[in-house]
């Protein structure tokens, strides 16, 4: 059946399903039959508050006295009642969306029954729009409303393989349904499972191969043990909990200011999950550690929460964002804590849980005494660091806060009444008014009230939210799947039961007493990862992913709702990078402190519109630790982790959605950092295999079993061997080709095609002043350079790079023309030897044949710089890339060919593409030091040696003019080089596919 | 592919790319007050027959393509976005009475707020003199006398208004409806409802000014909560378009495919060990996929394959059209070729970089138009000649317009006005020689048939046959649409 005709059944059954008032098996008729359509049909718009008509139907007088048009209800005779009219004609209820909301002639005849038989309406009976859910909306008696009671465990006869309450919720209703369990997953799976779901990092080969040979009874047990003890626990389950509040390290919009000390939050929240927190302390100190009286800078850090929003500088108009600023910290406090959708109430009662406009305001009131008012935009809306009491990011109230009034329709403009703060009303029981602030308190306690509320063991939401997002990081799906939204637009649970066990377990284990904050000495029983830990060793949580039965079972239960098997599932971005480091042995496992930039193309820069420094990557080193630890900025995700499904830090998210599309096959094909995982693997192997191996026979297929046990922790099979050993002698002969000379071999210049070549530490004429008369061609072509004129001369300095000479020009109009014309064909290579002392950001050249009116950047070619520290060639380039030390010597070299067009620094890709330059006219006057006889653009800093090729030159020549000047000048090596043989590159092109393998990606 | 193939559960196959959440196909149920609140009905216990729970995850590609809500002739949108804001009153709404009114004040009783505070000076009349253009006689300026020549074809829009002065919100709010970011922008919306017709290249395509991205950056073109296969790619019109086509120089074609063929043969023993796992074959799939873009997303750029005559109508190779005229030519090749969504970006950075023309009118419009008029006149011809300005939205625009009066005496700039401003769209079922609504006579507000950018999101989207009220995304508890609560489609301007 296809998912719309299923669609529409349900929406059938939906209308069929009776309406259940908790008073619905009154023999009263009007709370019977009238009361359910109204409140269902009516009471939506004509309510106490929102009178449409200034028509009220909620009670009884009203509905007499009626509206604007006259009286709704006239006993005894429905021709005068209009409520009769108006539902007749099917003007009420008014249609929607183009589609009419007529009642149902049966919904009709009640109505007129009533109104015939006396509109009998008992006296005091007030018609409450969440009084009962209806097949439109959820009223106060909804599920998850509903007190936590504790189940009875079901008996399970005793074939079941477990003990666990777990299994026995899930079981029964497997039994139920006639279904078993798939079998216990094997010892490998279970251990990279586990791994991967605990702390987020793979296990070795050798872990692996130890659990399996493990005889203890209680191995698996033990091993949960020692991942929960595991610092990187709080890395991992911190992680999924940062999504859920919309972490990032900076503000978004134009200027997408860092927030100082984001990542202090960041650590509170990892400290927070390692060190076991209960979780209502985890509440409490997130919003509101500010005004516990024993508050502590972590306890402030913790309150980081709410200023994790997106902060807008230049909001359009202040007044009105203030309001947004509420929405925000409502709504991530609601979806965190509560999964509820509260903020739909800002405009309007809630059209789906009962949820009235005013609660909305009596919980943003809470927030109402913070810094939402526009301050200095270095405060980037938060309170002073006085306010604070410390030099982090956090929250506190500032003020005694005005009235918060409710606004018709969320706008500012038209504010209403004034509304008191208090909490939700959604549960009665729970409800209770909020109690001023202590005498001499410094702030209104409001929010500690809130998050007390929210703490409460009775509050039904709170626990149920918690455990059923816990299995949902643990088993890939919710109980609830909706696991942001408990209404009545979410998802029912697959077992309430189950959810609701472990909802009371949670107060059950959680000691009532606080302990200190974060990071100090804990006595509390270890309630949260006591609840992990019940969840990863029940029988349902070890189950394989496939089942004897997967087409039977997956045709009765594709959702696998009733958990037959477990998930298989594929890694997310964090966990996949990693990996990818891991294996490489190249994960950097500090924690803590202010987050690292990785190095983002070039090319996905330019969305920024402030290129200059936007983004400046960390070193190398830095950018080996855990993805947890890479900075987020909000207008400049890294490509490479967005791919693959990295979360959108502007609103809560409690799931990533996982994509499978080709930019993840590209990046993990071609992204440099592929490579340099790649690479580093491969040398892993071979140094590993060269330490253990006495012999050199089977050298290669030592090799693959190692790149196959380090890369996915198992054995290759014989057939994998083979292909493998087949890819790499083939690789090995295809890249014996492309390196046919090793460049190490090569210390001289090729001389083939070689049109220019300028040294300073030969032929160089000088002056009197010592400024370059002129500087003779060594290529044998005679493109000597010159200048005549004394005031455009560059000076000689003598050991000046490295012990070499160089031309210095100072960018005051020093230049030197080049006679004859350099470049003939479409291919070519230039190399400069240079450093840059440019003050300023604009363009500069180092060779050009740019002629002013007869040429331009289209059609001229031309190598230089441009803005701080980027460069261009012909303007196909044009301020890419990023030099690095521009001020101390470099190589800059640019290509084209067929090949493509690329630019180097040091002999390091700075930017490449498989295009050509279009064709140039390369006839005009070339110059040295200036664009041309434009008179501009004049270079700032020394040239010391200029090489042009009038061909395209192979990848081996290349190196080997980059390695001569590198050996001249002493230029530094930016990159690891890259491995240098072909059966290296070709270890190195095995790992790679692995690291693309399905397996590598996927979790059993 | 009728959108009742694609949602059906038996007919993904290996070419599905990716799993998608039930809650996308409610977009196209149009039910009463129960679609509202259907989503979750879904999944309620006891509602559902056994086989309703076997359907509930098909495994299909989101960008394959999908059948409109039977209407709208555009296949692919064409959005040449002026970054920085034009002014109406100098470009396509004629206000004679500004010459008549020069040097003076705004009448008071005029309300607006002043961005950014600066001085408030005379009304001003435009700096170039505006004239009919082809049959219809629409009053155009000189800042675009080609674009003039293709009158016929434009409707006009002079009474749109936003909802921010400031760049980056009101920037955002053009491209995804609100003006504070986190929310899907409309070439996402048209990419969600309608897929795409070349699973080879990106269905969403951004194309920036070389002078840099627009403020706030990448929400501009956000998947917002939706999966990021929505958001939209950028593209660089020279070289390699998008990131991650080529590898170290050593691995050349023929050594990637070597290891393609390998991961292939490992991937296949991994999933037969695996039965039913789609998920699987979908990412085997991305492979070939991506194999092809390599070399597929460079031949979409490469104008060699141009004629000089082409090259020479969008003002390729000449200064100072070059960079917009290959941006448009790129524009046509990527429609022809399939892709949904095209923006392309005139003005990036900051200031005069844009259109932001705080100094002076005629030197920033002078630059800005003398880039952009001449390759958008190529555009529509080309567009027309090949048969695909009728199946093509070309949209125009910035994300607000400029005052009537000047920023001081003798200060030749406007400053930020989100109350009137004009846009335009052509082809695509847009009807030519046309203008809609009107500002008053300064062409300072809106006062007739005013066109809010709800409004507009809810046309465009109609002319591509997606209907705004019942495009929407189920995220927490609500089916999210593009134009939130609002919108009406502009009759008035449909051919």
């Amino acid at each position: 059946m296809s998912v719309r005709s299923a669609m529409w059944i349900v929406c059938l059954l939906v209308i069929a399903v009776p309406v259940t008032f908790a008073n619905a098996d009154s023999t009263d008729p009007f709370s019977r039959d009238v009361a359910p359509i109204l409140v269902k049909r009516c009471l939506e718009c004509h309510n106490e508050r929102d009178a449409s008509a200034k028509l009220i139907l909620s009670d009884k007088s009203a509905a007499l006295k009626g509206g604007e048009s006259g009286p709704a209800v006239v006993a005894r005779d429905p021709g005068k009642s209009l409520l009769i009219e108006k539902v007749r004609s099917g003007e009420m209820p008014p249609p929607k969306r183009g589609h009419s909301q007529k009642l149902s002639p049966a919904e009709i005849t009640t109505l007129q029954n009533w109104v015939s038989a006396g509109a009998h309406w008992p006296d005091g009976r007030k018609l409450d729009l969440y009084e009962a859910t209806t097949d439109v909306r959820g009223g106060r008696d909804w599920w998850s409303l509903q007190p936590v009671r504790r189940p009875v465990v079901p008996s399970l006869d005793i074939t079941a393989p477990s003990k666990s309450p777990v299994d026995a919720f899930i079981q029964t209703r497997l039994n139920e349904l006639g279904m078993q369990p798939a079998p216990v997953a094997s010892r490998a799976t279970l251990i990279r499972r586990l791994y991967l779901d605990l702390i987020g990092l793979p296990p070795s080969y050798e872990e692996i191969r130890e659990f399996e040979s493990e005889p203890a009874p209680d191995a698996y047990e033990r091993l949960v043990d020692r991942l929960l003890a595991s610092p990187h626990f709080g890395e991992r389950q911190g992680r999924l909990w940062l999504d859920l509040v919309r972490y990032a390290d900076t503000c978004g919009y134009e200027r997408d200011q860092e927030k100082p000390h984001a990542w202090k939050y960041r650590d509170w929240v990892i400290a927070a999950f390692n060190s076991d927190l209960p979780w209502s302390q985890f509440i409490i100190e997130q919003l509101a550690g500010d005004e516990l009286p024993d508050r502590t800078e972590s306890s402030v850090i913790a309150t980081g929460l709410l200023r994790l929003g997106t902060w807008n500088d230049e909001p359009n108009d202040a007044d009105e964002y203030k309001y947004e600023r509420l929405e925000d910290m409502v709504h991530v406090t609601s979806t965190a804590f509560l999964g509820l959708t509260v903020k739909c109430a800002r405009c309007h009662d809630h059209k789906f849980d009962p949820i009235p406009q005013t609660d909305y305001y009596r919980m943003a009131a809470a927030f109402w005494a913070g810094a939402i008012e526009p301050r200095g935009r270095e405060l980037l809306g938060g309170p002073t660091r006085d306010e604070l009491g410390f030099d982090v990011m956090g929250w506190t109230d500032i003020r005694q806060p005005p009235p918060l009034h409710l606004l018709r329709k969320g706008e500012h403009k038209h504010p209403l009444g004034v509304v008191e703060p208090g909490h939700l009303t959604l549960v009665p029981a729970i409800d209770r008014p909020l109690e001023p602030a202590p005498l001499g308190a410094k702030s209104t306690h409001r929010r500690r009230q809130l998050a007390e509320w929210i703490a409460l063991p009775e509050n039904p939401l709170t626990p149920r939210v918690l455990v059923n997002r816990l299995w949902m990081n643990h088993f890939g799906s919710g109980l609830v799947r909706s696991a942001d939204n408990f209404g009545f637009t979410g998802d029912k649970p697959t077992h309430p039961e189950l959810l609701d066990w472990l909802a009371a377990e949670v107060s059950r284990r959680e000691d009532s007493t606080h302990s200190g904050p974060v990071g100090t000495a804990t006595t509390h029983k270890s309630a949260m990862k006591s609840l992990h830990r019940l969840l990863v060793t029940s029988f349902t949580y070890q189950q394989a992913s496939l089942h004897p039965q997967q087409d039977l079972y997956s045709a009765q239960d594709a959702g696998n709702r009733f958990w037959w098997r477990a998930e298989r599932r594929r890694l997310d971005s964090e966990s996949l990078r990693d990996r990818m480091l891991i294996v490489g042995n190249d994960l950097d496992t500090r924690m803590t402190g202010p987050g690292f930039k990785p190095t983002i193309q070039p090319e996905a820069l330019e969305g920024l519109s402030r290129k200059e420094g936007a983004w400046k990557p960390s070193p190398s080193g830095e950018q080996r630790r855990r993805g947890v630890y890479m900075f987020s900025q909000r207008s400049l995700l890294p490509p490479l982790m967005t791919t693959f499904d990295f979360v959108d830090t502007t609103l809560p998210c409690v799931q990533r959605p996982v994509s499978t599309v080709a930019p993840q096959a590209l990046a993990l094909l071609n992204n440099s950092f592929a490579h340099e995982r790649s690479a580093a693997l491969a040398e892993r192997v071979q140094r590993e295999v060269a330490e253990s191996l006495t012999k050199t026979t089977d050298l290669l297929d030592y090799q693959i079993r190692r790149a196959w046990q380090i890369s996915l922790g198992r054995d290759p099979s014989n057939s994998e061997i083979e292909a493998a050993r087949s890819h790499v002698r083939q690789q090995t002969a295809r890249f014996q080709k492309t390196l046919q000379t090793p460049a190490s071999q090569v210390t001289r210049l090729p001389e083939t095609g070689k049109v220019l070549h300028l040294a300073a530490d030969s032929g160089v004429q000088t002056d009197s002043e010592g400024r370059v008369e002129s500087w003779n061609d060594q290529s044998g072509q005679s493109h000597h350079a010159s200048q005549t004129v004394a005031a455009h001369r560059p000076l000689l300095v003598k050991n000046a790079i490295s012990g070499q000479p160089t031309l210095r020009l100072d960018g005051q109009k020093r230049f030197l023309k080049v006679s004859g014309q350099v470049v003939t064909s479409s291919a070519f290579a230039v190399f400069a030897v240079v450093n840059d002392q440019s003050t300023t950001n604009q363009h500069r050249e180092i060779f050009s044949n740019w002629n002013g009116g007869a040429g331009n950047s289209g059609t001229s070619l031309f190598l230089g710089m441009t803005g701080a520290d980027s460069v261009r060639l012909s303007d196909d380039f044009s301020g890419v890339g990023k030099v690095m030390r521009r001020s101390e010597p470099f190589l800059l070299a640019g290509f084209n060919g067929s090949t493509g067009l690329s630019i180097q620094q040091n002999g390091t890709d700075l930017a490449a593409k498989s295009q050509t330059l279009s064709p140039r006219n390369l006839k005009t006057d070339y110059v040295i030091g200036q664009q041309g006889n434009i008179d501009g653009e004049y270079w700032h800093g020394d040239i010391a040696e200029l090489v042009v090729y009038d061909r395209e030159l192979k990848e081996t020549e290349r190196q080997a003019v980059t390695q001569y000047l590198a050996e001249k000048y002493r230029l530094p090596r930016q990159v690891q080089q890259p491995p240098r043989t072909a059966i290296q590159l070709a270890l190195t092109s095995l790992c790679h596919v692995l690291m693309n393998t399905n397996e590598f990606v996927y979790l059993d | 592919m009728s959108f009742d193939c694609t949602t059906d559960g038996q007919s993904h196959g290996l070419q599905s790319l990716v799993h998608v959440n039930r809650r996308e196909f409610v977009w196209e149920m149009g039910a009463g007050f129960t679609g509202l609140a259907l989503t979750g009905m879904l999944s309620r216990d006891g509602f559902f027959s056994k086989t309703g729970y076997a359907a509930e995850t098909p495994s299909i590609n989101p960008l394959t393509a999908k059948a409109s809500h039977s209407f709208g002739r555009a296949k692919s949108v064409i959005f040449l976005m002026m970054n920085g804001a034009p002014s109406q009153v100098d470009t396509f709404d004629h206000k004679p009475l500004l010459e008549k009114m020069s040097g003076q004040p705004l009448p008071e009783g005029k309300k607006f707020t002043n961005s950014g505070g600066r001085k408030v000076g005379f009304l001003t009349p435009s700096f170039r003199p505006f004239r009919p253009g082809g049959e219809s006689g629409l009053m155009i300026s000189d800042f675009f006398e080609n674009v003039r020549k293709h009158a016929d074809k434009l409707a006009v829009i002079r009474s749109c208004h936003t909802d921010s002065h400031a760049h980056g919100s009101a920037l955002v709010a053009m491209n995804t409806g609100k003006t504070f970011i986190g929310r899907p922008s409309l070439g996402s919306w048209a990419v969600y409802g309608l897929g795409t017709e070349n699973e080879s290249l990106p269905g969403y395509v951004v194309i920036l000014d070389k002078r840099g991205g627009p403020i706030s950056g990448q929400p501009n073109w956000s998947s917002g909560f939706m999966p990021s296969s929505y958001q939209g790619t950028l593209f660089r019109p020279v070289g390699d378009p998008i990131l991650d086509l080529r590898g170290p120089g050593y691995l050349d074609r023929s050594a990637q495919r070597a290891q393609l063929d390998l991961l292939a043969k490992l991937n296949a023993d991994h999933m037969a060990a695996r039965p039913g796992g789609s998920d699987l074959a979908s990412r085997i799939n991305t492979y070939e996929l991506a194999y092809r873009m390599q070399a597929e997303a460079p031949e979409a750029v490469d104008l060699s394959q141009e004629t000089k005559a082409t090259q020479d109508l969008y003002g390729i190779g000449r200064h100072p059209t070059d960079e917009f005229g290959r941006n448009c030519l790129v524009a046509r090749r990527l429609v022809e070729r399939g892709v949904r969504f095209v923006q392309l970006y005139s003005g990036g950075g900051h200031l005069e970089e844009t259109w932001d023309a705080h100094k002076s009118i005629e030197t920033n419009h002078g630059q800005h138009a003398g880039e952009v008029d001449l390759p958008i006149a190529g555009l529509l011809t080309d567009l027309e000649r090949r048969g695909l300005l009728d199946e093509t939205l070309v949209v125009w625009g910035g994300e607000f317009g400029r005052m009537p009066f000047s920023e001081g005496k003798g200060e030749p700039g406007r400053n930020h006005n989100p109350y009137g401003f004009s846009m335009w769209m052509a082809g695509g079922g847009a009807k030519g020689g046309t203008s809609y609504g009107e500002t008053d006579e300064f062409g300072f507000e809106a006062i007739k048939d005013k066109v809010h950018l709800h409004d507009l999101h809810a046309t465009i989207l109609h002319l591509m046959g997606l209907n705004h009220e019942r495009l929407t995304y189920f995220h927490q508890g609500r089916d999210e649409r593009l134009t939130d609560v609002f919108g009406n489609v502009v009759e008035g301007i449909l051919a």
